[in-house]
């Protein structure tokens, strides 16, 4: 009665899901504490994914170092993406210019340069062409579970990612660091006046939200196996309509509409071929726009 | 700020003088760049010519919604997409010419434009910006999945050059005059529009919605008209692009060429025009004229388009220098009437 396919279907539409609930994180964290969107954030899923490559094709390292490498790639990703693209753009420190529409449409701009410089600076030099992942390393090896057929990167996408969303509470609620990103999220002149020092609590948000991009890029990497330099831009608009459906500002309705998102996605391609199963992430941005602005998950907020 | 300033030029010389520009441009594109590329006779030159118009065009229809009305318009590509696939499929499933697929391909893309706006105009600011690129990235799934209407990834071959009604323009040197006549009354049009009391009613948009509305202007219909009118000087551009390439695919019209067309709206400076048509020649023109540089060029464009973001917030001709520029030099929508009435934007 219930056919075993929809429920594979279902574990893949989960896989995929919890990298785009990695990558809405780091835009959702950014979002906080600068109102402002990063559409480089692509590229550092990109830059990701390629320095697992690289590390694999240079020292073969254990799975996790690899997983480590991403992320430490990742993290000073994160950190040069804010001084070059965002610092600059930050000159006064008034709520108002902080949270200023010249501010954010330039700093959206100069992000959008930056993703720019970097794609093009990674296909000079690893070319344009997908590179294939080396066989060992592909996390496809099939694990039968009752009547469906999983491979082992389902568990470990899904264990990583699990880690990481566990990880990110806690640094949220229970540290100081995290303790700072939410007092500038909400009110980023009333943190600066009870001396948390915003600069470098914007620094740290940028990378620990890169860290979660390029951890989603090195594990779809060595999901599909193939890397390439214009991998970051369909996740990371994905991503992008995770967080606008989620609320712009809330992580838990980030993480739920990307788990949404995965699943129908991979539901649509059951019924549709491949090519259309990306209309469905637009068609649910348009529906949530027009019916619920304020996303599903979030804040009420004065105007959309 | 002074944009709104009342020195209007009245005397003979200006207005004599006020007529120098328009010539110096006119005969600059109509007259010596012609000649030039005559003399030159090069295939690639016209090619480059063509593209840099077509996409001062696309650069234009963008200043309208995003530089005067404020709107971050993501998607731009995708309605010049729309103008061209009407073009090519017009042609090739019913043999029309361009003399037809011209106007069409505007009226297709601007009908295109005008029901997707019906729904996603009243949002503002970040989610507008969203809601287009969601448009334009669904649009662009169409043209790149509908295979048995667009023929997909494979693209459309455009059989037909450019022709008036029935007398072939497919030389070199008339393509190049039909391409610069369609772009040169595009941008007067576009002109006109923005430097009018309607151009002015769309700043106000830009600087506060919210006083706009409550001023009596009625900001959603305005922001759907414009963004129908930008969407149909795309398609305008979309159709000269399908009959002078021959081919068109759905890669021509992808996230990154709205990108790209931003970039060059904003490398102009926002709001200005001339910034605007600056902005689409430098980005078009410099990655050929670096083409010694291979690989390179695409980088250049977004170091262009960062440093200039960063030294130049305004652009290369800011708003308000474009518009003293605009009102000076070719100022027939700025003149007093002498009587104390009448000082504006006509």
């Amino acid at each position: 009665m219930f056919d075993p396919y929809y429920l594979q279907q279902l574990a893949i539409g989960l896989s995929l899901g919890m990298t785009y609930a990695l990558m809405a994180i780091g835009f959702t964290l950014i979002f906080g504490v600068l109102n402002v969107v990063n559409f480089a954030h692509g590229e550092i899923y990109t830059l990701g994914a390629f320095a697992g490559l690289v590390l694999i094709s240079a020292a073969a390292p254990p799975i996790v170092a690899v997983i480590l490498g991403a992320l430490a790639i990742g993290a000073l990703a994160g950190f040069s993406l804010e001084r070059l693209a965002f610092k600059p753009f930050r000159r006064f420190t008034d709520e108002a210019s902080l949270k200023s529409r010249a501010m954010r449409e330039s700093t959206l701009l100069s992000s959008l340069a930056v993703s720019i410089v970097v794609r093009e600076a990674l296909e000079i030099v690893f070319g344009s062409q997908m590179r294939s992942v080396p066989f060992e390393y592909l996390i496809n090896t099939p694990v039968r579970v009752g009547p469906v057929i999983l491979v082992t990167g389902d568990f470990i996408i899904f264990g990583v990612a699990a880690a990481m969303l566990i990880g990110l509470q806690y640094l949220l609620t229970r540290t100081r660091v995290g303790l700072a990103i939410r007092a500038v999220s909400n009110n980023p002149l009333g943190a600066k006046y009870v001396g948390i020092d915003t600069d470098r609590t914007i620094i740290t948000t940028f990378v620990v939200g890169s860290m979660m991009g390029a951890a989603a890029g090195i594990l779809m990497g060595l999901y599909y196996g193939a890397i390439f330099p214009a991998m970051g831009f369909t996740p990371g608009i994905k991503a992008f309509v995770a967080m606008v459906m989620g609320g712009l500002s809330s992580i838990p309705g980030a993480v739920i509409c990307a788990l949404i998102l995965g699943i129908s996605e991979s539901m649509a391609t059951t019924f549709v071929s491949s090519g259309w199963s990306d209309m469905v992430a637009y068609g649910f941005l348009i529906l949530t726009l027009i019916f619920f602005p304020n996303g599903l998950f979030g804040a009420r907020r004065e105007r959309v | 700020m002074n944009v709104f300033e009342t020195t209007a030029p009245t005397d003979g010389l200006t207005r004599r003088r006020g007529l120098l520009v328009p010539a110096l441009i006119l005969l600059l594109v109509f007259a010596a760049l012609p000649a030039l590329l005559a003399g030159f006779d090069k295939g690639y030159f016209y090619q480059i010519a063509n593209l840099a118009l077509i996409f001062v065009l696309l650069s234009a229809s963008m200043h309208l919604v995003t530089g005067v009305a404020g709107l971050l318009h993501l998607g731009h590509a995708a309605f010049y997409g729309v103008g061209a696939y009407t073009a090519a499929l017009l042609t090739s499933k019913l043999g029309l010419g361009f003399t037809v697929t011209l106007p069409l391909s505007g009226l297709v893309a601007a009908l295109v434009a005008f029901l997707v706006a019906l729904p996603t105009m009243r949002l503002v600011s970040i989610y507008f910006a969203v809601a287009t690129l969601a448009i334009g990235q669904m649009l662009y799934l169409v043209m790149l999945n509908w295979v048995d209407f667009t023929k997909g990834p494979n693209g459309i071959i455009v059989s037909k050059g450019f022709e008036l009604f029935g007398f072939s323009l497919s030389g070199r040197l008339a393509a190049y005059y039909t391409v610069a006549a369609v772009v040169t009354l595009s941008v007067v049009a576009i002109g006109r529009l923005s430097h009018s009391y309607y151009g002015n009613a769309l700043r106000s948009i830009r600087e506060d919605d919210q006083c706009a509305d409550a001023m009596g202007v009625s900001t959603v219909r305005l922001k759907m008209e414009a963004f129908t009118l930008s969407a149909f000087f795309a398609g305008i551009a979309g159709s000269l692009w399908a009959h002078m390439t021959g081919y068109i695919s759905p890669g021509d019209f992808k996230f990154s060429e709205s990108i790209l067309i931003l970039a060059m709206v904003v490398v102009g400076g926002l709001g200005s025009l001339p910034g605007a048509v600056i902005g689409a020649l430098l980005l078009i023109l410099l990655p050929e004229g670096l083409r010694g540089l291979g690989d390179f060029r695409n980088i250049m464009v977004g170091l262009v388009m960062f440093l200039s973001i960063l030294l130049l917030p305004k652009g290369l001709l800011g708003e308000v220098s474009a518009l003293r520029l605009v009102r000076r030099q070719l100022g027939a929508a700025w003149r007093s009437t002498g009587k104390g009435e009448g000082i504006g934007w006509r």
